[in-house]
């Protein structure tokens, strides 16, 4: 219980974290160069703080007030985005950011300006947030699972191949630079009311700096990819309380030797390896056995015959035979190129 | 009083341009966005600092120095931050967040060198001197300053365009694969642009260092994003680009911050980058659209 009590804020902060890279991480995926996840948890931070504390609405309401805040800011500046590309999407989003960030300095009657607001009552626990994050992983996971999500990952490796297979891109970056406004106006009410006061420091540079990095470190092509950043990083800080004072040092050290090295992200790279351990075992006529699918004699005789339709003469002896008795295959040109490219 | 407000918005600007010169010169060179530009920046004011607190040098001596500190500075962030990812072909994603990197360590040394204090010139630094011209107050140091500017943005295209090292440079700006064919060495052509770029913002700092006479570990943020401003305002790439777009936004911002407020000086200035920017991605002085074309992560 002792190590719990100790924990928890960090646990609360990690939490929070992970639904600012989970909002970064879906525009990276489409291909959005998107540094406005600061701007719109911003927007919802404040939002929702200056309705708790001043209109005295109850946090639930607030929280989804400060969602639509960042949902309505991200659908306005998706359309001049629209027309961008690459490094201009970052830096319009990147003023974005500094017009929310001086409007928060500047309009001290409603957001007391460099002070922050303060006093924020106390009021989503642990439980919230592991159910909230839960909740948008399992979204976050099975939207980028299925049509939309491979549609994202096309625009991203090339939108001329996106294009020509009939797919919009306009239609999808505008869409997951939405769901990125939205996740991020959401981490940043339940920032504000998971802890007791905010300020405009809270979500300028560093903010931008410390999302784009745990994508980066994570890998930005699979959820998982964000989720294990947000966890790393904001854990280091507090493991290595030692270098509290090099902090930045190591955090810079970790982006670029991290982008340098392992330019898929931590999460990613091992995600790749595994896929290319299995293939290359599906691929390698020493190692041909049931073990991927065990238990389903059908589905692992279909798996190998689409491997290699052509290797074989007669297919449906081939497929009565128990794959494991199969003849090796001829190395054909097909099979040697698939395993070059694997390696 | 307008008038006085233009003259301190041109020479402000001017130092804007210079150090948007270097920026926009590594983009329309490597194409890259130098992220830790403005701790180069900051570091040559830091260098020019030192130079005049602790050797009790000259302020020729000080500029000198600075110029070095941030060309120095900018090659080692080459080798450190950018030649292994162009080696392996990266998109420019990856120089973004690796530049963000190096901002971030070099920020944190200046933060421990300098005690997270607000550093200044000695007085007697620079001499003040104040000629009175039809009403206005024009210092030496603003003098000085538009003088300093314009030499180096004249030294800067002749050397581009009437050298051998400037066509070289520019043969590599056109398409590194070409140029090698024609037998040019890209590496050293790309430490020289990120000297010169570092010289700039070197230049720079310790120029601005002496305008508002204070040098801090957080002096680069601002001017970088005003960077930004810049060199989309002007078109990215383009010398006479920076320069006017540099000049245009000095002069914004000193005129916000007299008459409407130093805080909606920050909105305006970025507004109108906004503005510029969806009404005309490529600048004022862009020539193509095939820097929007650019690769993606």
């Amino acid at each position: 219980m002792n190590f719990l009590a100790t924990y928890q804020s960090l646990f609360d902060h990690m939490l929070v974290n992970m639904l600012l890279a989970m909002s970064q991480y879906i525009v990276l995926r489409a291909g959005v160069f998107s540094l406005g996840t600061a701007g719109f948890t911003a927007l919802g931070a404040y939002g929702s703080a200056i309705l708790i504390t001043k209109a005295g609405w109850p946090p639930a309401f607030a929280i989804v007030f400060g969602v639509a805040l960042g949902t309505l800011a991200s659908a306005l500046l998706a359309l001049p985005l629209a027309r961008l590309r690459g490094v201009f999407q970052a830096v319009a989003t990147l003023a974005f950011v500094q017009i929310v960030l001086s409007g928060t300095q500047n309009w001290q009657s409603l957001t007391n300006g460099a002070l922050g607001i303060s006093g924020i009552p106390h009021s989503v626990g642990t439980g919230t947030l592991v159910l909230i994050g839960a909740l948008v992983v399992g979204l976050t996971v099975s939207l980028g699972r299925y049509s939309f999500g491979r549609a994202l990952d096309v625009i991203r490796e090339d939108e001329t191949v996106a294009v020509s297979l009939g797919i919009s891109v306009p239609w999808h970056q505008r869409r997951a630079f939405i769901i990125s406004g939205a996740l991020a106006g959401l981490a940043g009410g339940l920032h504000a009311s998971s802890s007791y006061s905010i300020m405009p420091t809270d979500y300028g540079f560093a903010l931008m700096v410390a999302t784009l990095a745990m994508v980066v470190l994570g890998g930005r092509t699979t959820v998982w990819g964000a989720i294990v950043g947000a966890i790393v990083l904001t854990a280091l800080p507090e493991l290595f309380r030692v270098f509290a004072q090099y902090r930045n040092v190591v955090q810079g050290l970790l982006l670029m030797l991290v982008i340098v090295y392992l330019p898929r992200g931590v999460a990613d790279t091992l995600i790749a390896m595994a896929r290319d351990r299995r293939l290359r075992g599906a691929l390698n006529p020493s190692q041909w056995t049931n073990e991927e699918f065990p238990h389903d004699e059908e589905r692992s005789r279909h798996h190998y015959q689409r491997r290699r339709p052509a290797a074989r003469g007669d297919h449906r002896s081939a497929a009565s035979a128990d794959p494991r008795e199969l003849p090796a295959p001829r190395h054909s040109r097909s099979h040697g190129r698939v395993g070059r490219h694997l390696r | 009083m307008l008038m006085q407000q233009v003259i301190n918005g041109i020479v402000v600007g001017s130092v804007y341009g210079l150090f948007a010169l270097g920026f926009t010169l590594l983009f329309g060179i490597n194409h890259i966005m130098n992220m830790a530009h403005g701790s180069v920046f900051m570091w040559g004011a830091f260098a020019g600092l030192y130079a005049v607190i602790a050797l009790d040098a000259p302020i020729y001596v000080a500029l000198l120095a600075g110029m070095l500190a941030g060309g120095l500075i900018s090659v080692v962030l080459d080798f450190v931050a950018f030649r292994p990812l162009r080696r392996r072909n990266s998109p420019e994603f990856s120089a973004i967040v690796s530049s963000i990197g190096a901002d971030l360590v070099l920020l944190a040394i200046a933060q421990k060198v300098s005690n997270t204090a607000i550093l200044r010139f000695p007085f007697d630094a620079f001499p003040v001197v104040i000629f009175t011209v039809l009403g206005l107050r024009i210092q030496l140091l603003q003098l000085v300053i538009i003088g300093l500017v314009v030499v180096m943005v004249f030294s800067l295209v002749w050397y581009l365009y009437r050298t051998g090292s400037g066509q070289r440079i520019r043969a590599v700006a056109y398409s590194e694969q070409t140029s090698r064919l024609l037998g040019i060495n890209p590496g050293p052509v790309n430490m020289q642009v990120f000297f010169i770029s570092g010289a700039l913002a070197g230049m720079a700092g310790v120029l601005i260092g002496l305008v508002f006479n204070s040098v801090h570990f957080t002096m680069g943020e601002p001017l970088l994003l005003r960077a930004f401003v810049i060199i989309i305002i002007g078109g990215l790439g383009s010398i006479p680009g920076a320069l006017i777009a540099g000049m245009l936004i000095g002069i914004v911002q000193t005129l916000s911050v007299a008459y409407i407020g130093s805080g909606v000086a920050e909105a305006i200035v970025f507004l109108s980058l906004f503005i510029v920017i969806v009404l005309r991605p490529t600048g004022l002085f862009g020539q193509t659209t095939a820097a929007m074309r650019v690769q993606r992560a």
